[in-house]
Formats: structure tokens, sequence, C-alpha cells
């Protein structure tokens, strides 16, 4: 039956309890007190940080991309090395780890550290280990993790690679201090808080481990990146290269290039390649100085598809051709775009000033009668030429005439696409302000008179001070197929930013694929890069460029390709840095990308027609 | 049937006092929280935000529990108590995390929660000892199962929780006039058994090394949590200006946060904290003394001492009387199963409370 009683006994003898602990703290509270805190004072805690396994990285096929990998580190505790015993230590040492030099030893032994490091186990015998475990109560194991980059070279500039951080880094990433490494580039660095896991702690006390906690790995990444696709562009790439080398004589080797190839709907990237890449590899068990100082001389380190600035050239008509449509701009007498205009290969114009110009296009003899279509499809200048004259006489010295630099903004020139990578450049959309800036802060570079029409003559064609990088002309026709300027992204779950909406209508969309495909097809500049394909050229399109450079410097070869008219898929983006013509270098670089894409047999890179 | 109109909060009426008891302890909860953070950010690593969101789902826990009367929950206690077994030897077949089996990970769905059955399963074995204890029927089979349940949280391994049901079952069976003579020679065939385990390395090493750091006298977190009772000094840091030292305690928020309150709120803190709690004593234990029905009078017991034990060995740890046992201090400690399931404990007694007719 219930006792009551004993219940209540129960409970006095929980309140005896309480009182008995209540004395305790009392005690420790009052004439503890003084002492208590000299002891805090006094009490030495020391953390060591153990690094935390980066998340992995994976292509779109869930192909590992970058690994890590726990290796297991053999560490000594110095604080329990003392003058005694440190000769006794030095002997195990030498005797287990033959292959570390007296300087290495010597380092160990003068180190102020808690831990520190002495060898890596993982090639090491389990027996060794565990002897050096049970024996010498010194040595601890640490799990550390170990980056590697499995496909080398391929994936350079995308993931990019880890170093020691800097006091900018340990401030700006707050698990960089215990981690030890940091993103230093790519995907590496954009990402890095989400990477990088919360590393571990081992509290000492002396010599004494009190408390640890354990590394959280962190997140994984998953790219939308094909490696396949990514190495038949990187091979592509090469190859152009290599015949620019053949074809021209340059006084420096060409090396430098980057292709880019966009999905058309969601924007992704599907591959991205920029030349001479390197091997990240070699910072994580630490890269020689001429190593790095050749890669650095070479631009090896630059990702030239969002960090390369270059003229765009002809690729950038496809501006003044939506402008033309959308205002309604079209050369002096001409009323749309189908209607006809005789260019006799030189443009001669006066302007206000009375002086007198002659502008000749790449085409000593001329186009002949040319429409919209044929000026993109032949790459006629005079055509655009006469658009900018026209935009200068209508809307010159007024607010009006800077439309076209409105227009190049709305498809993101000079502004960041936003893609999940850091240190991305924006180049130059030129301006009269621009200039009046320039007159002050570069002088020398612009004239006296500052903006003038010739610049905007310029401009339209993609020449004179303009500059863009691949990524930004990729994003830029994907903008005028899309009417949506979004960040391109390599991270599968990355946000998108919409970066600005644009009012493109189905005809124009249709209009701008039909006169994309003229290039490629017979007439077109790029005809002779893609008549290898045959018949199955009819369905591709593109834009070719070849821009000027100042100097001796051998012009800038361009190519936007679209994989299919009736079904666009992808838009490829491909620059060889002093290539020269774009319908000879650049155009059959991407063509051979164009052939992986569309699942046909791949044929070298051959060099294609010199036109523009 | 008792008519019961009286519907101040929730369907069946809530006891005013046992709701607002609640809420106190959660409150002090959060301002001893509140002093460990260095941000406050709405986020669910922010240990606080945490807090606040398991107080109050406790508090919907709390008020859903006194929903059940206590002629229902009596039938429902042998399925409760076979689902609680169940759910313990489920563990079993779970991934050990820090070398233990006590936890289920619901990272998989969705919830960034571990839950820890055995703060559920005390409750069941509060009830179903109070049941088998009301009852006239052979207690044979109804002790096995007991022993059954202690024995799958010892094996997690579980030491302190084992322990605290130990004593919960001695004390029950002790205040219902069993002979003493029996209750002395179980107890001596529990400590027994337990010395044998322990004899034969059945414990894991986790265990062992919490045990023997113990009996060499130097366990550095029950040092550094005195150290932590002894800064606070009569009257807390909290409201002084005074800046003494920070003092590192292993998992101060969750075991140890009697440490960190007393830290905070000195001893004159720590005298309101168990003085709200002797008064809820006193005043459940009122309702022991009044009520007819003898299996409530077993609950509430049951549950009081649940509660008491829980206090107490949480104490003894911190102060370093008896070995590192992972008992959290009731709605004090952080951790979403503790709230919950002293949330399931008040509703109860509340539910005890509204049957009597006893409101405010």
């Amino acid at each position: 039956m219930f006792n009551q009683k004993r219940l209540e006994f129960t409970f006095i003898a929980f309140f005896i309890l309480l009182a008995f602990v209540l004395t305790d703290i009392f005690q420790l509270q009052t004439r503890e007190f003084e002492s208590t805190s000299q002891i805090i004072d006094q009490q030495n805690l020391d953390k060591f940080y153990i690094p935390a396994p980066r998340g992995e990285i994976f292509d779109a096929n869930g192909e590992k991309i970058a690994e890590t990998k726990l290796e297991p580190h053999l560490y000594i505790n110095m604080r329990k090395i003392t003058n005694q015993n440190a000769s006794d230590y030095r002997q195990i040492i030498q005797y287990n780890f033959p292959e570390l030099t007296t300087k290495e030893i010597n380092e160990i032994f003068e180190s102020k550290d808690i831990l520190h490091f002495v060898a890596n186990l993982s090639s090491v015998e389990y027996e060794v280990r565990n002897n050096l475990l049970k024996n010498y109560d010194v040595f601890i194991i640490i799990d550390i993790p170990i980056r590697k980059y499995i496909k080398n070279e391929l994936f350079s500039h995308t993931v990019g690679y880890l170093g020691i951080p800097n006091q900018d880094e340990f401030n700006k990433f707050q698990n960089a201090l215990g981690n030890n490494l940091v993103g230093k580039n790519g995907l590496e660095r954009y990402y890095e808080e989400y990477l990088s896991g919360i590393p571990g702690e081992l509290i000492f006390l002396g010599s004494k481990i009190v408390d640890s906690k354990q590394p959280i790995p962190g997140e994984d990444l998953f790219l939308s990146i094909d490696s396949l696709t990514q190495t038949v562009t990187k091979e592509s790439l090469q190859q152009g290269l290599d015949l620019a080398n053949k074809s021209f004589e340059s006084q420096n080797e060409i090396k430098k290039g980057a292709s880019v190839v966009l999905d058309i709907e969601t924007g992704n990237i599907v591959s991205m390649v920029s030349l001479p890449d390197f091997d990240p590899n070699k910072f994580v068990s630490g890269i020689s100085d001429f190593e790095y100082k050749q890669l650095d001389r070479d631009q090896a380190f630059n990702n030239f598809a969002i960090q390369g600035l270059y003229p765009p050239g002809s690729v950038f008509k496809v501006v003044a051709y939506w402008l033309a449509l959308s205002e309604n701009i079209f050369p002096e007498g001409l009323s749309n775009k189908d209607s006809k205009f005789d260019c006799e290969g030189s443009l001669s114009f006066g302007f206000d000033d009375g002086s007198q110009q002659v502008y000749n296009d790449w085409k000593f003899e001329g186009h002949g009668k040319v429409d919209l279509t044929d000026a993109i499809k032949q790459s006629c200048n005079v055509y655009f030429w006469d658009i900018a004259l026209n935009i200068w006489r209508n809307f010159g010295n007024t607010d009006g005439e800077s439309i076209l630099q409105e227009y190049s903004k709305e498809l993101g020139f000079s502004e960041k696409t936003n893609v999940d990578l850091p240190f991305e450049k924006v180049g130059i959309i030129p301006d009269r302000d621009l200039f009046e800036e320039w007159k002050i802060s570069r002088p020398g570079l612009v004239r006296e008179e500052g903006w003038l029409g010739g610049d905007l003559m310029n401009l339209i064609i993609g020449q004179g001070a303009i500059t863009t990088t691949p990524l930004q002309v990729a994003n830029a026709y994907r903008t005028l197929l899309t009417g949506e300027n979004q960040s391109p992204t390599l991270n599968i779950n990355a946000e998108k930013i919409t970066n600005n909406k644009i009012n493109v209508s189905d005809e124009f969309i249709s209009f701008l694929l039909k006169d994309l495909n003229t290039v490629t097809n017979k007439g077109g500049t790029a005809y002779v890069s893609f008549s290898i394909l045959g018949n199955k050229a009819n369905d591709i399109g593109g834009k070719t460029g070849t821009a000027q450079n100042a100097g001796d410097k051998n012009n800038t070869s361009w190519f936007v390709g679209v994989d299919s008219i009736s079904n666009p898929k992808y838009i490829i983006v491909t620059v060889v840095d002093e290539g020269g013509s774009g319908s000879a270098v650049a155009a059959p670089v991407s063509r051979r990308i164009i052939q992986h894409l569309l699942e046909y047999a791949l044929t070298p890179v051959e060099f294609g027609e010199i036109t523009e | 049937m008792i008519n019961r109109k009286i519907t101040i909060l929730g369907p069946e009426g809530t006891n005013l006092y046992i709701l607002l008891q609640f809420m106190i302890f959660s409150v002090i909860s959060w301002f001893t929280l509140f002093s460990s953070i260095e941000s406050i950010e709405f986020e669910t690593s922010n240990i606080l935000t945490r807090q606040i969101v398991f107080s109050l789902v406790g508090l919907i826990v709390f008020f859903l529990t006194t929903y059940l009367s206590i002629e229902n929950l009596y039938n429902l206690i042998n399925a409760l108590f076979l689902l609680s077994i169940s759910v313990l030897i489920g563990l079993l077949f779970t991934t050990p995390i820090l070398g233990v089996r006590r936890w289920y990970d619901l990272e998989p769905v969705g919830l960034p929660i571990f839950i820890q059955p055995s703060e559920f399963s005390k409750i069941v074995l509060v009830l179903f000892i109070a049941k088998i204890l009301s009852q006239k029927s052979n207690k044979l089979i109804a002790i096995s199962g007991v022993l059954i349940n202690l024995f799958l949280i010892f094996i997690q391994p579980d030491f302190g929780t084992t322990m605290l049901l130990l004593i919960v079952t001695s004390l029950m069976f002790f205040v219902s006039d069993i002979k003493l003579r029996i209750a002395v020679s179980g107890l001596l065939v529990f400590f027994l058994s337990f010395f044998i385990l322990l004899e034969f390395n059945l414990l894991g090493d986790y265990q062992i090394s919490r045990i023997t750091d113990f009996f060499s006298g130097e366990d550095f977190s029950q040092r550094q949590s005195r150290l932590s009772i002894s800064s606070g000094g009569l009257f807390g840091i909290y409201f002084s200006e005074s800046q003494i030292s920070e003092v590192f305690v292993p998992v101060q928020t969750t075991d140890f946060i009697f440490s960190l309150f007393s830290r905070n709120f000195g001893f004159f803190g720590g005298l309101l904290l168990t003085s709200l709690w002797i008064v809820f004593f006193f005043r459940v234990n009122r309702i022991i003394k009044r009520t007819e029905i003898v299996f409530e009078k077993y609950l509430l017991s049951g549950l009081l001492i649940l509660l008491g034990a829980q206090i107490f060995i949480n104490l003894f740890t911190i102060l370093g009387f008896i070995p590192l046992t992972g008992i959290p201090f009731p709605l004090l400690s952080l951790g979403g199963s503790s709230i919950f399931s002293t949330a399931i404990i008040f509703g109860l007694i509340n539910r005890v409370f509204i049957e009597n007719n006893i409101v405010v």
C-alpha cells in the first residue's frame, strides 16, 4: 500500500542532500572565491586545431574532381619533451623515420608548438605506428585531411587551389585559422565557407589533453561541368593554339586562350577552359619557387574566361543588330532589316567640324548589296559603321548618344556576370564620360577632343577601348536568346542572380538564330571551318570575330557558336589570344567542341579561312 | 466522473501554477545561455535560438500531454512500455555516435536534432512501476520488465541514466510499503551485477575512462566546473561590473549548465532556483496526500522522485562528488529531448491537478 510517511521521509532526505550541496557551493563561492580567481588567471589552456575535412567536388555525372583523404599524421607532444629526454626521442624518431634529415629533426626539437608534426604515417606499417603509440606517451596520431585534385590540370581554373591563409584571409574566413588552409582561387575560394568545415580542437592544460572537439566536415559541391566536355574543350583549344603557332609568324609563342560552353536554358556552365593551366596538386605538396615564377610569367593563374579582357571585334555586332531591330535604326536611307545597302569596301564621311574621314572594310572590294542578315553573315563593317553614323548624327552630343552603350550594358557588358568564381573582371564599354575621366587620369590615352563619332564607329564593331571577357560574351548571347541576363554558375545548387531582364520577341530570337546560321553556311565567314560537317552544319550557327590589338600584337580570334538553330542548347565561346582571324582559328576550335556536344565524330582542328 | 468545465487554458484546463513554474524555469535557462553566446542571430546553430524553440515546442508538448486523461493513460501504459522497450532495442542497430548508441539522428528526415529515447523511456518506466505498485497482482513478471529496461539502457552504454533509474525504481518501491529487507537485498544484487560487468570489461572504453578518471581524482571538467561555480561569488557576475576571467568548462551549456548558472547568478541565484524547486515539491506533495486514487499517488511520487534524482545526480556530478554521468539539469540544460521529457512530466502532473479540480 502507498506509504505517505516513507515518501515524506524521502523528501526530507532530499532536503538534507540539498542542504549539503548548498553548503558546498556556499564554501566555494565565499571562502574559496579569492583563491579561485588566482587559479583561473594562472590557468593556461592551449588550443591545438585539427583541420576539418574539406567538402568534395563532383562533376555533372557525379564523378569526383576534388577529394579529401584522411591520412594519419604522427605528432609529438612538445610539452612532454624535457632536456633530459629530448635526445632519447630524437633517436627514436631517427630510427623509425630514417628519411627525415637532421635539419628537419632539429626543427621539431626547436619548435615552440604544443604538438609538432613528425611524419605522415599513411605508408608506414601498422606495427610501427602501434609500437610508437604504445611505448611512448609523447606521440599522438591525428587524422589530417589531404586534398587531391583527381583531374590534375583539367579544372585548375574552375576548381582553383588551396594555400596557407594570409592576414586578410584569417580575418575574412573564421575557419581559416584552425584549418590552416584556405581556398586561394576558383571554386575553392568562392565556396570557402561552404567547403571548409569546422576545425576540431584539442584543449591542453600543460602537457595533458583535457578536452577535445571533433572536426565537422565541410559540405560537398556538385558542378554542372561535365568532365568529358571539359576534356574535349581543352583538347580543342590546345589544338587551336598549336594551329595558330604553326600558321602565323609571331614573335612570341601563342599560348593563351579560353573557351566556355554555356547551357542556354539553365545558364549553367558546362565547360570552362583557360590556357595555359597548371596542376593544382602542386600547391598541396608545396610548389617550387622556380615553377611558380614560370607559371606566373605565363599568366597560368589567370582564368581568361572571366579575367581575360579582349576587344570583342565582330562578335559584338549582335548588340547593334539588337539595337537596330529594336529602335529601327538602320544605315542612312534604309527603313528595315531587309532593305539593301551597297557596300563598296570603304566609308567616307564628314563630321560637323568639317573633317573628312575614310574607313576601310576588311574586304577591300566590298560586300556588294547587303541587308542586316548579310552584314552579320559576311561581317560587313561598313553596314554597322553606317548605323553608328546614323546614331551619331541623330543623337550626338545629346542624352541619347549613349544608346549603344546602354544596350551593351543591358546585355551585361562592363558589368559582372556574377558567376560563382572569385576575381571576375568586368571590362570596359567606353563613352563620353569615360573619355573625359581618362583625359585626367590617363592622359595620352585619348585625344584632346574627347569622345568623337569615330569612337562610336569603333565601338559598334567591337574595336577601340572596349574590352570584354569570354564569359560576358557567352552570357550576352544567352541573354539575347532568352531575354534574361542571369548569373552563369558552376554549382548546380547555386542561387541564380537575375542581373537584368530585356524584351526580346520570339520573332527577334528566330531572326537572330537564322542570321547566325548563315555565318556557318555557304557565303558566311565561318563556312570553311564548318564545311567538314557537310549537311550537319545546316543547323549550326555562330559569329566570328577578329579584334585588332594595339602595337604589333596579332589579332584576337573569336568565335561564338550555337549548337543548333532549331533547338539551341549551348553557346560556345572561344577566344585565342593573338590567334588571328576568328574564322580561321577560333571557329574550328568551337566546331570541334560542337561536334562533341552533338555527339558527332570528332575531327582535328584545322585552319579555316582568313576573313575580316 | 467529476465535471470539468474549468478551461482557462487548454481544452481540459491548466493549473496556472504548474504552467508558470515551467515558464520560469525556461526563462532562467534562456538568461543563462544568453550569457554564453557571442551574438544574437536567429539561426538554427545558435544555442539560445535552439533553446527558445525547444522551450516553446516544450510548451506545446505540455498542453498536448494535458489532453490525455489519467484513465486513458492508465490503459495505455502496457503498450507504451512495450513501445519504449522496442525503441531501446532499435538503438542497438544504429551507428554509434561518440562510441555510444544513445541517439537517433533525425538529420536524414530533415530535422537537425538528435533524439535520445532514454529521456522518454524513463517516464514510461515511472508510469509502468506506478501501475505495478497500484495493482494487487503478482509483480514478478512486471519486475523482470523493469530489469530488461534498465539493462537496455545500461548496454548503450549509459551509466548515468542506469544509476538514475535504479534510484528511481528503488525509491518507488520504498514508498510502496515493501519490506525493507527485500528493498536492501534488491539493491545489493543491482550493485553486485554492476561490478561484475565492470570486472568482465563489458563496459565501453568511454565509460571506463570516465570512471577511472574520477577515481584517479583528476577529472578536468569537474575541476573546471567547481572553479566556474566558485568564480560566481555570492551575487554572480551577470549583474556586476567586475570582470573575472572566463573559465573553460567542457559541455558547459548542457550537462554542466549549473556551473554557468552559478557563475552568472552566484550563491543567491542557486538558492532561488532550488527554492523554486522546493516549493514545487511541496505543492505536488499536497495533491499526493489529497487524491484518493492510489495510481495517482504513485505516479506523482514517481515523477517527483525522477525530477529530484535527476537534479541531485546532476549537481553531484558538476560538484565532482560522483563520476561524470551525462544527466542534464531539468529545464535548465540545453537540449530538446530533456526539455520535452520534462514538459511531459509537467503535463502529467498538471493533468492530475486538473482531475482533482485544482486550477490555481
